[in-house]
């Protein structure tokens, strides 16, 4: 449970194609009574180590108490399966940033089809 | 005259196929629609004129070139053409027409249009034959 900085969803495709660029939406939420400094961070788990990391161009932001803000990422879909793990953390009086919550998403590969012809037909012929 | 047979309100409608005529020199293009799914990949586009028969296609000429297909989420429609050159090889009469996506092993064949590609004799060299006067008159 979150203490002021509540991941309350990731928002990601279910599935993505290899070497695409795939969008993710963290919505976190300012559970304290007044606005404070709420970041975002994300890992991805696919079997390297360490985790790489994934690009939230505005990490952090002001919010005020009880308003739901929403953080704009992205990553490059690796060649397997990719857990998202995003992170949440609030800044304190001590002006240091505090961990605070964490949610994961999966995120399959899509599957590419290969290359398949259904049929031809010849619709016109002439002399030129 | 080749002809196919198409669906209609009243069953199966044979639709008479126009047939064209060239001769030597002059170049056949062949439009052919194709369906597709999957990744993008570049294929070759075959088109032949010949005989159909019990034992298949006899090909006298053919023309081929390389097409690059897009990728497709969906099974999609393309149109690409292909000309064969008609030269003298192949002599005056009328014949089939065929096309095809791929190699030796075909990934994709289309229906024969039968007797649709008329070829004509080539038109013989200049030659006279007699000269005579018809006339002779003061000018």
């Amino acid at each position: 449970m979150a203490q002021y900085a509540d991941i309350v969803e990731i928002v990601a495709p279910a599935e993505a194609s290899q070497g695409s660029r795939v969008d993710i939406t963290v919505r976190m939420k300012n559970t304290y009574s007044s606005a404070i400094g709420i970041m975002v961070g994300g890992a991805l788990e696919y079997g390297v180590s360490p985790w790489p990391g994934t690009s939230f161009p505005e990490p952090s932001a002001n919010v005020n108490a009880g308003v739901t803000h929403s953080f704009s990422g992205y990553f490059i879909m690796p060649d397997k399966k990719v857990t998202i793990h995003a992170y949440s953390y609030y800044y304190g009086a001590d002006g240091s940033w505090h961990y605070d919550d964490e949610m994961t998403r999966a995120v399959n590969l899509a599957q590419e089809v290969e290359s398949q012809f259904g049929s031809i037909e010849i619709v016109s012929y002439a002399r030129r | 005259m080749g002809a196919v047979y198409l669906p209609s309100q009243y069953g199966l409608l044979l639709v008479p196929l126009a047939s064209v005529q060239v001769k030597p020199g002059d170049k056949l293009r062949i439009t052919c629609r194709y369906s597709h799914i999957g990744k993008g990949e570049s294929q070759t586009l075959y088109a032949a004129i010949g005989n159909s028969g019990w034992a298949g296609f006899d090909e006298v000429l053919h023309g081929s070139k390389t097409i690059s297909v897009p990728e497709d989420a969906n099974w999609n429609y393309h149109e690409d053409y292909v000309d064969i050159s008609i030269t003298t090889v192949i002599s005056a009469g009328v014949y089939d027409l065929y096309a095809k996506i791929g190699g030796a092993i075909p990934e994709v064949i289309s229906p024969t249009l039968h007797d649709v590609v008329e070829v004509l004799a080539e038109t013989p060299e200049s030659e006279f034959g007699e000269i005579s006067i018809t006339d002779y008159a003061k000018v």
